[in-house]
């Protein structure tokens, strides 16, 4: 089978898997207990014919297949539609999901071209210092809960007056030209990059290492030794183009987090991104965002799995896709 | 006026604690002048000294952030802030005395049955698209918009009572009057939170389906389209971020040199997730200003410690008007459409026996919670109005920590205690569950204190705390529930604002509401007398202008709740606030500091600048 007809079948495939996301999606929505409409009831100045009124608008009366269906329909035809606090539904997700966007890319960028040479440092070089101390240093970045390290970092914006204390850009952002945009939005980066940089490091570091071990170990190296062929030419040609296919698949699974994966940081650094966006609307029942959100996650999930898969097929032609 | 509050609230310095009443901390002014400028226009002249034009006021917000720009249609309290920040009322608050003032009106006047209100208009009014504000306006707005429920419609429940809405008339181009069937004294205050709207932007949306103006000025409007008679109108929204409000070059009010008002260019307001984010950016400089419900109790001693060191100035206004109270349910009915009771027939002779109400009160230790809990910041409340409401009725005593009494109380009852454990006279175990709504520390601390307080009188209370969202379902639908603790805010200026949760058929009757999901009208055959007693007292209040009879009418309703317990008060919080020094004429007062966020405590926000060079 070539490969676009594989991807296109692939693609097929992801239809059914899409539509029972949903559904279950949906029907969890439906089955919590949360009321969408509490913040209006804990008001005393609104009536009971107010609350009724906007039950009818956002379709809260109807029976849950009904506005499933609705909701589809909906979607089918590219309308996210409205929030229920209001405006469009297309323009907050996206601009919330740029934002996510652009601190994962940085992030994903940080980790690779940090964790890939650790990792093949700490293999080759095992059990020295150098090892130990990436060792020590990934341990606490496995373990250490997101929040107390956006805290610390937080505390230390608070004392040193270096970094802004959270956010995406400064009050007067709109009155700068774009290279000091740039720069302001960069600078309210490092906090968040540092963050889940420091996090996701850990995993791939150790996952290059381990795999490279095992390789090292191999009858082809220990041949490839034999023979006489240099260390460097033994690690990075026989050793690491072997040690990288489950690499690949993690990649695939990072792809399908740069659109999710920073909830949390989001949410105690105030970055307006799509965790901060999904949880607040998770909190009011806001069904067509909360679907909106939860379908991009799931598609890029995915695309995620499948771009990895296609690039498996290219790195190694021992792999069939038939 | 009465919405519930998650808490995470404001309270202060333990050594205010002992002094319950609204601190003044500048001195009244005297009543603000009207000036005529040489064309004509009447202007109001601001009280504040003169200052700088020009700078930006960096504030930041916790939550979602604004849903809409129509300020008609908002019914959260952020939109409908930016709302009242863009457009005025015909009248305010006096900042000092708490009575009702003309804003966008030069005077109004209350005929003599209480029934006709008389508005006169400044001259020389202008929108901020210079279109000329006149009567037209105010009566499009009442007599048309409002009434016809554009929007949000508790605009209209606000400004009505029993469905008798004022006819609006047209006198002249500045004369408008309110005629009501009969008086309805708190119009006045209420009509400050319903701004005067444009009639030749809206008057086209009036004639269309209500859903379009739903839609009108939503958040992705183009904030050039909007237009205003407030000192700021926005200018920019970048979602989930911050949004931007500049100067608007119309706005009718001077300073004592005659130039045109607000000083500041442009306000910008950060959306920040929690208040120690907001906390931090105002400890880091990016925030010039905390306003009241940011700063809370425990960040009070912090703060105080770091007002040199940081250049700011922490101002205490005295006890809230919210309320922190024990809900019991006392509903005795079952169930229409299942059968069952709402409560454990067990329970609801508990809940309902006026003497078990009044030992929980008297086991509750209030300055123990107060010192423990809220680090000192806070005062003790025995009844529904706080001390900070113009109506708190001063005859009412505190209510003893005794134990003693609580147990007498509870023996009188038929109750009896065994081993350390209570039952009641047909020898049931007394038990029952406690809930308040999850992620709130001091809510959570307070119900343990509460389960300990109960436990010596031999009651096991199940605390078990759930998500906010979940909580209200329970206490307004399904109505489930046994113990809640919870908090409401109020209204300094007028208690008719409880009547929502206070007269007996109201949708928020909590205490037994009569009206469950699964029920279309409510159930009023088991009104207890006392219940009749408050719904007479709040509308007797409502329906006169006579101080001396509000006050006594009032005190009645404040008396009766006292004394049945109907709800358990617990305490009130101290409003705090701080300001960097470099922010000119920010004076707040108890009651200037009443209005929604951004606004906040600046009454005079218009008369803000930022001091230092330009």
């Amino acid at each position: 089978m070539s490969l676009p007809v594989y991807i296109f079948k692939r693609m097929l495939q992801a239809l059914p898997l899409l539509f029972v996301i949903s559904v279950l999606a949906f029907t969890m929505l439906m089955i919590s207990p949360v009321d969408p409409l509490a913040t209006m009831k804990a008001n005393p100045s609104v009536s009971a014919a107010a609350i009724k009124a906007e039950e009818e608008r956002l379709g809260l009366n109807k029976p849950a297949p009904e506005r499933y269906a609705i909701w589809l329909a909906n979607t089918l035809q590219g309308n996210l539609g409205m929030s229920s606090t209001g405006g469009s539904i297309a323009h907050r997700l996206f601009t919330c999901a740029g934002n996510t966007l652009l601190l994962n890319v940085f992030t994903f960028t940080f980790v690779w071209l940090i964790a890939l040479p650790a990792g093949v440092y700490a293999a080759v070089h095992r059990g020295k210092f150098i090892d130990k101390l990436f060792g020590i240093i990934t341990s606490t970045g496995m373990s250490m809960p997101t929040f107390l390290m956006c805290f610390l970092l937080l505390m230390l914006a608070l004392a040193t007056g270096i970094l802004p204390i959270g956010g995406m850009t400064s009050p007067n952002f709109d009155d700068m030209d774009k290279l000091h945009q740039m720069l302001d939005i960069g600078h309210h980066l490092i906090m968040p990059v540092c963050v889940l940089t420091f996090i996701q490091l850990a995993g791939i570091q150790r996952q290059v290492r381990s795999n490279l071990l095992d390789v090292l170990r191999a009858d082809y190296v220990r041949t490839a030794r034999a023979k006489g062929v240099d260390e460097t030419r033994v690690i990075y040609k026989h050793a690491l183009r072997n040690a990288v296919n489950p690499l690949i698949t993690l990649l695939g699974f990072e792809f399908a987090s740069l659109l999710s994966g920073a909830a949390i940081t989001e949410m105690v650094l105030g970055y307006p991104g799509l965790g901060f966006l999904t949880l607040g609307a998770v909190l009011t029942k806001d069904i067509n965002l909360v679907m909106a959100s939860l379908m991009m996650g799931a598609s890029m999930l995915i695309l995620g799995n499948l771009l990895a898969d296609v690039l498996l097929k290219i790195t190694d032609p021992r792999i069939s896709i038939d | 006026m009465g919405k519930i509050v998650r808490g995470n609230s404001t309270s202060a310095p333990a050594s205010t604690a002992n002094d319950p009443k609204p601190k003044i901390l500048f001195p009244d002014p005297g009543p603000r002048k009207l000036v005529v400028d040489k064309d004509g226009n009447e202007m109001w002249q601001g009280r504040g000294e003169v200052g700088k034009f020009g700078r930006a006021l960096r504030l930041a917000e916790f939550g979602a952030g604004p849903k809409t720009f129509n300020c008609w249609d908002a019914s959260d309290a952020t939109s409908h802030g930016i709302g009242l920040i863009q457009n005025e009322s015909l009248v305010d608050y006096d900042p000092w005395s708490g009575k009702p003032i003309p804003r966008l009106a030069k005077s109004f006047e209350v005929s003599k049955d209480g029934r006709t209100i008389t508005f006169v208009l400044r001259k020389g009014l202008k929108w901020s698209d210079g279109h000329a504000l006149n009567a037209d306006d105010v009566v499009f707005t009442y007599g048309k918009l409002v009434k016809e429920g554009f929007g949000a419609s508790s605009a209209r429940d606000t400004l009505s009572v029993e469905g008798d809405y004022p006819q609006v008339n047209k006198v002249d181009d500045l004369t408008v009057t309110f005629t009501f069937k009969a008086p309805f004294a708190p119009f006045l205050y209420n009509l400050n939170s319903v701004a005067v709207a444009p009639k030749h932007i809206l008057e086209p949306l009036t004639k269309r389906p209500q859903e379009e103006f739903h839609k009108f000025w939503d958040i992705n409007t183009d904030p050039k389209t909007l237009v205003g008679s407030g000192p700021f109108i926005l200018d920019r929204y970048i979602v989930g971020q911050r949004y931007e409000l500049k100067r608007n070059p119309y706005f009718s009010i001077v300073d004592k040199e005659g130039q045109r008002l607000p000083y500041l260019d442009k306000i910008s307001v950060e959306i920040v997730p929690d208040q120690n984010t907001e906390i931090m950016k105002f400890l880091g400089g990016e925030v010039d200003l905390l306003d009241v419900k940011t700063v809370r109790g425990q960040d009070a001693s912090m703060l105080k410690h770091k007002e040199a060191q940081l250049g700011f100035k922490l101002y205490n206004l005295g006890p809230d008007d919210g309320t922190i109270f024990l809900l019991l349910n006392m509903a005795r009915r079952k169930n229409p459409k299942t059968g069952k009771y709402f409560v454990d027939p067990v329970k609801q002779e508990w809940f309902n026996n006026k003497d078990f109400r009044w030992a929980l009160s008297h086991a509750i230790n209030r300055r123990g919670v107060i010192n423990n809990v809220l680090k000192g910041v806070g005062y003790p409340l025995y009844t529904v109005e706080t001390p900070a409401s113009l109506y708190f009725d001063k005859d009412l005593k505190p209510i003893e920590y005794s134990l003693d009494k609580a147990n007498a109380l509870l023996t009188r009852a038929g109750f009896v205690k065994k081993d350390g454990v209570l039952y009641d006279a047909k020898g049931n175990v007394v038990e029952f569950s406690l809930t308040t709504n999850s992620g709130n520390g001091i809510r959570d601390a307070v119900c343990i204190m509460l389960k300990e307080d109960f436990k010596k009188l031999g009651i096991k209370v199940n605390y078990q705390p759930i998500e906010f969202n979940t909580m209200i379902n329970r206490i307004h639908q399904s109505l489930e529930f046994e113990g809640v603790m919870m908090g409401l805010t109020g209204s300094r200026f007028e208690p008719y604002g409880g009547a929502n949760i206070w007269k007996s058929n109201a949708r928020m009757h909590n205490i037994d509401c009569r009206q469950s999901i699964d029920e279309t009208e409510p159930y009023l055959k088991d009104v207890r007398p006392w219940e009749k007693e408050i719904d007479r007292s709040l509308d007797g209040a409502a329906n006169t202008y006579d101080e001396a009879q509000r006050h006594k009418l009032y005190n009645r309703f404040s008396e009766i709740i006292y004394d049945e317990q109907a709800l358990i008060f617990i305490y009130t919080n101290v409003m705090l606030t701080a300001a960097r020094n470099d922010v000119g004429n920010y004076r707040p007062t108890p009651y200037g500091s009443v209005y929604y966020t951004p606004k906040g405590s600046m009454y005079n926000l218009e008369e803000i600048y930022i001091k230092g060079a330009h």
